[in-house]
């Protein structure tokens, strides 16, 4: 056996362990070539798809995430896999294997195990690299597919950066190799494992932490975000830290001091082994789950914000088609029965009509702001305002009047209660009374029809009739129904407005569109980071169940002299790996909903059914996985325990 | 009645290339209540395997094996589970302790899995540390005892269930004289007070000097038969000739004193 021949007999000898971390540098490597793919993509350079350069920086991003990311993901399990065979170096170092020697095994050992994974990741990345541009194409709406092209430079791009990566961490953890005495290294599995202690005040310093970092959590508001954010953070990530090392060992510690529940069947054993493989383990918990909390809410974020966009998107622009004419009768932006005819071929139903008229008049809102503002009737107004939704009904007496500004998120402050306002137009002058001010659009904001001074029936009538009608302004406004997918009519129905009155017409459905392709192209590029931060996280917790495979084997098989049925231990191995699953998700997710919370304080919005269905998904995923490493981790056991 | 019938025990090993190996043949074997049996043989006689096979943990190719009554052999996998954690009780040469538990826990963990009353175990607990002399350990961790104490409370486990015989295995290799000694006066307080019936396998003619009765098994197959008088030092003599005639080689297992 040739000496470069061990190191493939130590990989493929060690495969199971090292399956979990393969699979995970293997989609990192695939995730990235095919991002490096499409930035390097000649089409993309060139500019021939549109919307190419947007998704093409998001993606460079993800590129920098991406081996951040692979950078400690690699760091830790390499070294993770050199601590596991302490003994094994031992061993080698007794037959006479030089340090250099045993240093050598290892790096060729990581060389294999590297170039095997870049070479079938590219491979995966050039198997899969259509089936992502032909989605991406559909996501931005290209007209010709994206074409296949595997860019010389994305390969060499890859390649050389995983091969850079793997060759710098190799030699970092070489300098863990051979440092210690043979007989330590030969002891080290045999070394004792220490009672978990925990300390008092740890364990309070973790729960106000958590406590404290929750209760800002839900104080935050639009006001304090910025000063909050980073005590928040700092704090849940103490308090996160603390709550694995210490609380989970007084935890498990009071549950094994409950006597009628701990001496009843495998909880004994399930109980008194966690408080070893939590506390064994506090520290990957814990960054699980504080990777766990960043996925979720990085990505209910995500998710949030476009359904907040969509829903913005609707207040801003209340009607799918609105447009103003100036002259009360005058239509030369478009005529309404033109309009109707066109819906009418396209079988597009109209959920319903607004048409608001006024006059307008020009005010003083704020120094140095005059602007154009339309006199409209209390009556007009609230009929409309009863159809949009998040607009206000008034009540307007003679000689009053309300004030309308048309976005929520304006910050007000242009009337003060029953402040007087002189408003004059044509040859009329009125002094009113300004109530109140009330925010949201009704008809599309344009111009005149942004601002709505709303005045009493019998006063508007008074003010119309004195001026003529030339000088009126009318907006319109159609809603569809379905109107999501009106894109193509509203495209025709646009074609008919003259061009130097295509700024009095607007339409809900090309905005609509625009924000939804970026937010689908987001979710689309970030869901497929979030997938490989899952896999890694999942991927470190398989690993490190393995490493205890042979101790919980042979204990597994003095049990079983004991007595000990196979369906007990499948119970006792379920629990533990449930909870070493588990716990970690739920932490990250309970940090999630706080995080939720905050962020509904800032938007204001309902967000929590978007929110709670992606910590659905993550739940459905987790659990995926456990089953998947359950299942393999009882095949190992029982195959060890029961065939002698 | 006898608590342990063998009759005409064989087993034979085959591996894929048609090669078979006798491990054991037609061994007889009976042990009657509150006996303290030692089988003796040098290593590859059959010793391991017969008592695997007594322990249920192997079956036998052919013959016949009652315990207490019942043939193991019989029953499914989870009744034997049952069974074995019911009707027997295991002493092993490496202890088997679980790290993981204190060694109260340890000894308690039969009666645990079958979840008895709470007060019941306790005094159960306190009945048989104080015949072991292990009263004052209890609390503490596996690794802070000697490997005597350890071993005794190994025997506090085996016994602790009320089992109809105690099945031991090399269970003084892992120790150093003075601690073998004091296990083996534990055990035969045990056979002698309580009326315990053992069985125990060894190659440590010391050891099975504490026995009543030894089995000497060679190549597989019953060799000899001796019993003990009133003397125990003259026993240990017989013992060391019955070895001188029964040959081969018996400083195979070097236990690595602790």
């Amino acid at each position: 056996m040739k000496f470069h021949q061990l190191a493939f007999k130590n990989i493929r000898g060690n495969w199971h362990q090292y399956s979990a971390f393969f699979l995970s540098s293997v989609f990192s490597v695939t995730l990235f070539f095919i991002y490096a793919a499409f930035i390097f993509h000649p089409d993309v350079i060139n500019g021939h798809i549109r919307g190419g350069a947007k998704v093409r920086t998001g993606m460079t991003a993800c590129e920098y995430i991406i081996m951040i990311f692979s950078f400690f993901f690699v760091l830790y399990s390499i070294s993770a896999f050199l601590k596991s065979r302490k003994k094994e170096f031992g061993l080698l170092a007794l037959f006479g294997l030089t340090n250099g020697q045993i240093k050598r095994m290892v790096y060729y050992e990581n060389l294999l195990i590297s170039l095997l994974s870049i070479t079938t990741g590219i491979g995966l990345g050039i198997l899969f690299s259509k089936l992502f541009f032909m989605a991406l194409a559909v996501l931005l709406e290209v007209d010709s597919p994206i074409r296949f092209f595997i860019p010389p430079k994305a390969l060499l791009f890859t390649a050389g950066c995983f091969f850079l990566l793997f060759q710098a961490i190799t030699l970092m953890t070489l300098f863990q190799v051979g440092r210690t005495e043979i007989v330590d290294l030969l002891k080290e599995s045999k070394k004792p494992k220490s009672l978990p202690l925990a300390s008092k005040w740890l364990v309070l310093l973790s729960a106000l932490c958590i406590g404290g970092g929750y209760s800002l959590a839900v104080q935050m508001n639009g006001n304090n975000a910025v000063l909050v954010m980073l005590p928040i953070l700092f704090l849940v990530i103490t308090g996160t830290y603390f709550l694995f090392t210490q609380s989970s060992v007084v935890i498990l510690r009071s549950l094994s001091r409950n006597k009628p529940l701990y001496y009843r069947g495998t909880n004994l054993l399930t109980i008194s082994q966690l408080v070893f493989k939590i506390k064994d383990n506090a520290r990957i918990l814990f960054m699980v789950s504080i990777l766990c909390a960043v996925v979720l809410t990085a990505s209910a974020t995500m998710y949030v914000f476009n359904q907040s966009q969509r829903d913005q998107i609707m207040a801003h622009i209340p009607q799918t088609i609105g447009f103003v004419e100036r002259g009360l009768h005058e239509h030369q932006v478009i005529d309404p029965q033109k309009l109707k005819e066109i819906l009418q071929q396209d079988g597009v139903e109209i959920d319903y009509e607004a048409k608001l008229a006024g006059v307008p008049v020009s005010i003083m809102l704020k120094p140095n702001w005059q602007q154009d503002v339309l006199v409209v009737s209390a009556t007009d107004y609230n009929q409309l305002a009863r159809r949009v939704k998040g607009t206000t009904q008034v009540q307007v007496d003679k000689g009053h009047a309300v004030f309308v500004y048309p976005y929520h998120e304006m910050s007000g402050g242009f009337f003060r209660e029953n402040q007087p306002v002189r408003i004059s137009a044509a040859n009329m002058g009125m002094n009113l009374v300004v109530d109140k001010e009330v925010s949201g659009a009704v008809v599309i904001p344009m111009e005149a029809t942004s601002f709505l001074l709303v005045l009493n029936d019998a006063q508007y009538q008074e003010m119309m009739a004195q001026v003529p009608d030339s000088y009126k302004v009318v907006a319109y406004g159609y809603e569809l129904k379905h109107w999501e997918s009106t894109g193509e009519t509203v495209k025709k129905i646009e074609q008919l407005v003259p061009d130097d009155q295509s700024m009095y017409f607007r339409s809900r459905v090309e905005d609509y569109r625009d924000i939804n392709q970026f937010n689908s192209l987001t979710l689309f590029i970030g869901l497929f980071v979030s997938f490989l931060f899952f896999i890694a996280s999942g991927s470190i917790i398989f690993f490190k169940l393995f490493t205890e495979l042979q101790d919980d084997q042979a204990q597994f098989r003095a049990l079983v002299r004991i007595g000990m049925s196979l369906p007990e231990i499948r119970r006792i191995v379920s629990t533990q790996i449930a909870a070493i699953f588990f716990i970690p998700c739920v932490v990250g997710i309970v940090h999630t909903l706080f995080a939720m919370k905050s962020l509904s304080n800032l938007l204001g919005g309902n967000i929590w059914p978007y929110a709670l269905l992606v910590v659905a998904i993550y739940i459905v995923m987790q659990s995926a996985y456990y089953f998947v490493t359950r299942r393999s981790y009882m095949k190992k056991i029982t195959n060890e325990v029961f065939v002698n | 009645m006898s608590v342990l019938l063998a009759q005409s025990v064989t087993k034979i090993y085959s591996s894929k290339g048609n090669v078979s190996y006798k491990a054991l043949e037609d061994i007889n074997l009976e042990v009657h209540p509150g006996e303290f049996v030692g089988v003796m043989g040098p290593s590859g006689s059959g010793k391991t395997t017969l008592l695997n096979i007594l322990a249920t943990i192997d079956k036998p190719t052919s013959g016949h094996i009652e315990i207490n009554g019942t043939n193991p052999t019989k029953l499914k996998n989870k009744q034997l589970a049952l069974f074995r954690r019911r009707e027997l009780g295991f002493i092993f040469q490496d202890f088997n302790l679980l790290d993981t538990l204190s060694i109260k826990e340890n000894i308690l963990l039969p009666l645990v899995l079958e979840k008895m009353d709470v007060r019941e175990m306790e005094s159960r607990l306190q009945e048989c540390a104080q015949l072991l002399g292990i009263e004052h350990i209890l609390a503490k961790r596996t690794y802070e005892v000697s490997g005597g104490q350890k071993q005794r409370a190994a025997i506090a486990r085996a016994i602790i269930h009320r089992p109809s015989i105690l099945l031991a295995d090399e269970l003084t290799g892992n120790l150093d004289s003075k601690a073998a000694k004091d296990v083996m006066e534990s055990l035969r307080q045990l056979n002698e007070q309580m009326n315990a019936t053992i069985m125990m396998v060894t190659h440590d003619p010391f050891a099975a000097s504490y026995c009543r009765r030894i089995i000497f098994i060679k190549d597989g197959k019953f060799f000899s038969e001796i019993r003990r008088g009133t003397n125990r030092q003259a026993f240990f003599q017989q013992i060391l000739d019955a070895l001188s005639v029964l040959g081969g080689n018996f400083d195979e297992v070097s236990p690595t004193r602790v």
